[in-house]
């Protein structure tokens, strides 16, 4: 039996290559994720053994520690005990700071980098580790003085001998500098993974990092020969101050390689993910239809098999095995294929980071190779099954005579698919009513597959309707037929692409309702002109931002009427549980905020807040059943746990729906004492532009702070809104990719069907455009009606998804992208088209006679 | 000479086909000559790979001859492009197949009108009324070729390649799978619309009783006309065909 599969197997080749084509998309975007972030990660565990070649031991803040207020120090005299350990070299304090941001001396602009740290240090002439080397110049001695990497040297347009504006951390201010040098990394390079570099006078770094000299953040140790990293970690173990621990070389590269590594996978599996998912997911109905509309053709052959005295099992089986070979086939190549994205990924990122990590191997765990291979064979089992289940209910009668086997009636289906879609409905309704989610997603999922296994039904009514839009002439006609004849493959088919479409438009829906509702609420509600904003990829909020000197100068500028400086907490406890999703604020005067935002007390009072009160808004208020004047446990980001007595409720809308907010005097609880947004009125008749340039003239200190009107805010949050948009709309290429690979699956397998047809209308005729324009019509039908399904699901659940979130306060209105909609459907008729070249030239080139002749 | 070419609805000249080469080379034709008559019921016999498919395709367009000509008319088809080829059968030749003759996604009557469809003509009324009632499908015209019986669906292909009034209409054993009744009244179709329409109609078969249907009967031979027989009967035929059977055999 394995021999006979096999051998039909492969006299079918090409016509399974197209379903092999979906597993190998599937399977290479998810062992490419893989691959991407071991062979960076190893890059990165190579890049710190290089930086921290000469060093033995390290001692760095401890986690405690890291959370400890105030952060815990070295001092020179632990340091110096630690030179006097009789296993220890040599000895040298760590003086650093990230958050230290040159200014381009060209363009006056801050210097950022993407994502890479933006570290300061201190030094006391040349590096006993030499992990950085003098180029030029020499090592800063006074205040002033610096020296910079080559690379922040470039960024910068500097040289030494200029003076550098730098952003200073912890002060909160930028000064200028002169440069007495540049410095490289240990093998002449520029730097080490994109990151800039501005190295000061110990003494200075000090004062300027940690408030006063004689401080340390951590120390590095070097053995003495004959002594191992672990015995000196023992050594120096006991005398570790508080806070602190001590770990070998070895260890912390580690540690701070898997540190990376983590943050890779965690984007990789974020962008590649849903990919995969989506490759995989329309590639189950692209080799179920393969494989049905192969078994039906090869009804003969097996129910020859049937009457030669092969079981029911073995011929399930025989199907069953070409499913695994194939599921083989596929994952091998996608596997190569993910290994080759790791590769182009790994080698796209570092360049694009501007990074220059050592080595550009690929690494490949067993991870990615047993993953490839276990979801590559089991979704092309699963998917080969239900087919597999119908070659054994070939009677072996069908082997004497031309059965013409009818479409099973679609009864069973029907009753199936409402089994599916009539609790998925209700569970929407359910969700939709009572405004949770966990409903409304699963009602989701059941209707979509409700919806997917009906949509056999609908192809009649609904492609023939489409049919009547585009099927022109006796050609477009016959297409038309010829998608309708067989509306099971029409509709599987057009499902792979339904999928896609289904995302993209509940995401366009969303997208677009957000964009309203952002434009309405903060035309209405927002009555600031001239708005401050943080760029947060530089840091967590409280550590970015701008000083309340800032705040004042503001408050100062000619025309400017009210500020509303806001300090974001990220990792507040809020009686004993998460923080409320948008957010725990504090401001210096809540009157004030409240007339700027239009705040409607619901409870209370919306007032000044004394110290150790606090307000939230309406949905926070009733979801953590929290009554009036009663107080409620805060803890901050630092600090001990506090009580807070709840003063005022206000009125939840989209920007601060599920938010509290808190007196200024909390702020020193905070990661950091900057504000993250400021928001100014204006008084009556002032020049919003003469305004902003005198904010923007206050803030350009301030490198991550950036200073706009009201319009700007909009700009920004509808670009946020592109973005994710973007990467759906990318997502619905990758969908429409393979769903368009189903289509030229189904056109060239119906093809090969309807040889006799072909060639009896070339007989009677019809010339070889006529053909090709009937291929085409049949693929336009089924594009246009799988984006159609998708687009009316997608629709639906999008605006389910947008009125649970009105409930919530997040959204205001309903948006249907009525053009995005329309230029689905357009790029599905394309995409239609172009799906139907290859099948349209192949059968257009049909040799008459032979088609005729067939069998 | 002028009165003579008229009357011709298809002719070959020194035709030959041979396909492949070398060992494998099979000589399908050789040289045939053969003239048919406009008006005519000609029918063509022989032995089982003795051309006659061939002769009948090259005629008609659906194959190119090795070498020699064949015409339809005074079209000379040898040389034409596959879109003159193409008009040339959409316009001025019909086809009756053995089977497989209808598409399955059309009515009886959508694929009678198939032809005109496609070349974007409409029937002539009268016309297509005498057709229909010829061919005696009155009521069945709404039904798919599934519905329908084997006899019925050649019948729809007869007034298929009947309805667009073609210059010449082959069929290729067309009474091949019926029974002896629906053959017989098939052939009698073929036959009325020869003699009360002037249809010109070359027929390939091996049944002597459906020849005996002809004005006219073509023997080939080994890739070579050998003989003809006109106004012939089903003995007479047959005969002949044993009488050829016997020159090949001994051969
Ligand atoms: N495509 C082809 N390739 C090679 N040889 C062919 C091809 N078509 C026909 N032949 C050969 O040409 C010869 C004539 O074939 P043809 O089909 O014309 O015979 P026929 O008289 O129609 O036979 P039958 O009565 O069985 O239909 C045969 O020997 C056949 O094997
Ligand atoms: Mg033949």
């Amino acid at each position: 039996m394995l021999r006979a599969s096999l051998k039909s197997l492969f006299s079918r080749k090409l016509r399974l290559t197209l379903a092999i084509v979906a597993i190998v998309l599937g399977v290479s975007f998810l062992s490419g994720a893989f691959v991407l972030t071991d062979s960076l990660g190893a890059r990165f565990e190579r890049l710190f053994t290089s930086i921290n070649q000469n060093v033995d031991v390290q001692v760095a803040l401890s986690d405690d520690g890291q959370d400890a207020d105030p952060t815990p120090r070295i001092t020179q005299a632990q340091i110096d005990a630690m030179a006097a350990l009789p296993g220890a070299r040599s000895v040298s304090g760590d003086v650093s700071a990230v958050g230290v941001i040159p200014f381009d001396r060209e363009d006056g602009k801050p210097a950022t980098t993407s994502g890479a740290p933006q570290i300061g240090g201190g030094v006391l002439g040349d590096d006993p580790f030499a992990l950085v080397q003098l180029a030029d110049g020499r090592w800063p001695s006074t205040d002033d003085e610096i020296v910079i990497t080559r690379y922040t040297a470039n960024q910068t347009h500097s040289a030494t001998g200029d003076r550098l504006r730098v952003f200073l951390p912890e002060v909160n201010e930028a000064r200028e500098f002169t440069i007495t040098g540049t410095a490289v990394y240990d093998g002449d390079r520029d730097s080490l993974a994109g990151e800039t570099l501005i190295l000061f006078e110990e003494g200075f770094a000090q004062r300027t990092f940690y408030g006063q000299e004689g401080l340390f953040s951590g120390a590095y140790l070097g053995a003495r020969d004959g002594v191992t990293q672990e015995q000196l970690r023992e050594q120096v173990a006991p005398i570790v101050p508080d806070g602190f621990e001590a770990k070998t070389g070895e260890q912390a590269n580690e540690d701070a390689a898997s540190e990376v590594q983590a943050g890779l996978s965690a984007i990789t599996t974020y962008f590649f993910g849903p990919f995969a998912i989506v490759a995989l997911l329309v590639g189950i109905f692209l080799i179920f239809n393969t494989f049905n509309i192969l078994v039906a053709q090869r009804a003969s052959e097996l129910a020859l098999f049937r009457a030669m005295g092969a079981s029911w099992g073995q011929v399930t089986g025989s199907v069953l095995i070409e499913a695994v070979l194939v599921g083989v086939v596929g994952s091998t190549l996608g596997l190569l294929a993910g290994i080759g994205l790791g590769l182009g990924g790994s080698a796209a990122l570092t360049s694009l980071i501007g990074a220059q990590l050592p080595g550009a191997g690929i690494t490949v765990s067993a991870t990615p190779v047993i993953l490839a291979y276990v979801v590559g064979i089991l979704v092309t089992v699963v998917s080969a099954f239900v087919p597999a289940i119908r070659a054994s209910s070939v009677p072996p009668l069908a082997a004497m005579r031309e059965v013409n086997r009818p479409d099973k009636p679609l009864k069973a289906l029907t009753i199936v698919g409402l089994v599916f879609a009539v609790p998925g409905i209700a569970l929407l309704i359910l969700g939709l009513v009572g405004s949770s989610l966990t409903p409304l997603l699963f009602g989701s999922l059941l209707t979509f597959l409700g919806v997917v296994i009906l949509s056999p039904l609908l192809t009649r009514p609904l492609a023939g309707v489409i049919g009547r839009v585009v099927g022109w002439g006796m050609s477009g006609r016959l297409g038309v037929r010829n998608a309708l004849r067989n509306p099971r493959r029409t509709a599987v088919t057009a499902a792979a692409l339904m999928i896609g479409v289904t995302l993209v438009s509940a995401a366009s829906v969303l997208g677009e309702s957000f964009t309203r509702t952002i434009d309405q609420t903060i035309n209405q509600s927002v009555g600031a002109e001239v708005i401050i904003q943080t760029n947060t990829t530089g840091g967590p909020p409280g550590e970015i931002g701008f000083p309340d000197r800032a705040t004042e100068q503001v408050r100062a500028v000619p025309g400017v009427d009210q500020v509303v400086p806001l300090y974001v907490s990220i990792e507040a406890r809020v009686d004993n549980a998460a923080p409320p999703f948008g957010g725990t604020f504090a401001t210096d005067d809540l009157a004030v905020m409240r007339d700027m935002f239009s705040m409607k007390a619901v409870e209370g009072d919306l007032r000044t807040l004394q110290p150790g009160e606090f307000v939230a808004d309406e949905n926070t208020f009733d979801s953590r059943g929290w009554e009036l004047g009663q107080s409620v446990p805060i803890q901050l980001d630092k600090g001990a746990e506090q009580q807070y007595r709840l003063v005022g409720v206000y009125e939840s809308t989209p920007i601060w729906t599920d938010t509290l907010v808190l007196p200024k005097q909390a702020v020193a609880g905070f990661a950091g004492p900057l504000a993250l947004q400021g928001y100014v009125s204006l008084d009556d008749g002032a020049d919003t532009d003469a305004v902003v340039d005198g904010v923007e003239r206050v803030m350009a200190d301030y490198p991550l702070v950036t200073v706009g009107d009201r319009s700007a805010l909009l700009d920004q949050f509808d670009s946020f809104i592109d973005i994710a948009l973007g990467i759906i709309y990318v997502l619905l290429g990758v969908a429409i990719l393979i769903a368009l690979l189903g289509i030229l699956n189904t056109l060239l397998l119906s093809i090969f069907e309807r040889t006799r047809e072909l060639g009896l209308l070339r007989a009677v005729g019809l010339n070889r455009r006529g053909v090709m324009r009937m291929v085409g019509t049949e693929s336009v039908v089924m594009a246009v009606f799988g984006c159609l399904l998708g687009i009316i699901l997608g629709v639906g659940l999008g605006a389910a998804l947008s009125s649970a979130l009105i409930e919530r306060d997040f959204l205001t209105v309903i948006a249907i992208p009525w053009v995005s909609l329309i230029v689905f459907v357009v790029v599905a008729a394309v995409a239609g088209v172009l799906a139907a070249l290859w099948p349209a030239w192949r059968a257009a080139r049909l040799n008459v006679l032979q088609a005729i002749a067939y069998e | 000479m002028t009165t003579a070419t008229t009357n011709i609805a298809a002719r070959a000249v020194d035709a030959w086909k041979v396909y492949g080469s070398g060992e494998a080379q099979v000589i399908a034709l050789r040289g045939v000559d053969v003239e048919l008559e406009a008006g005519h019921f000609t029918a063509i016999m022989g032995p089982s790979g003795s051309g006659k498919s061939t002769l009948m395709h090259c005629l008609a367009g659906l194959d190119a001859l090795t070498r020699g000509q064949a015409f339809i008319g005074e079209t000379q088809i040898t040389g034409l492009s596959d879109s003159g080829l193409t008009k040339l059968r959409r316009d001025r030749v019909g086809f009756i197949f053995q089977q497989f003759n209808l598409l399955p996604t059309l009515t009886a009557e959508e694929n009678i009108l198939l032809p005109l469809s496609i070349a974007g003509r409409k029937p002539d009324p009268d016309w297509y009324k005498t057709v229909i009632t010829t061919v005696g499908l009155g009521d069945r015209l709404g039904h798919r070729p599934s519905q329908l019986s084997g006899g019925q669906q050649q019948r729809v292909a007869c007034a298929r390649a009947l309805v667009a009034k073609p210059e010449v209409i082959f069929a290729d054993e067309p009474t091949g799978n019926l029974d002896s009744r629906s053959g017989a009244e098939v052939l009698g179709f073929l036959r009325n619309s020869v003699r009360d329409f002037g249809q010109t109609i070359v027929m390939v078969t091996h049944d002597p009783n459906a020849a005996s249907y002809a004005d006219r009967v073509i023997f080939l031979a080994d890739g070579g006309i050998v003989d003809e027989m006109l106004e012939p009967t089903a003995e007479g035929v047959l005969d002949k065909l044993k009488n050829l059977d016997v020159t090949a055999g001994g051969a």
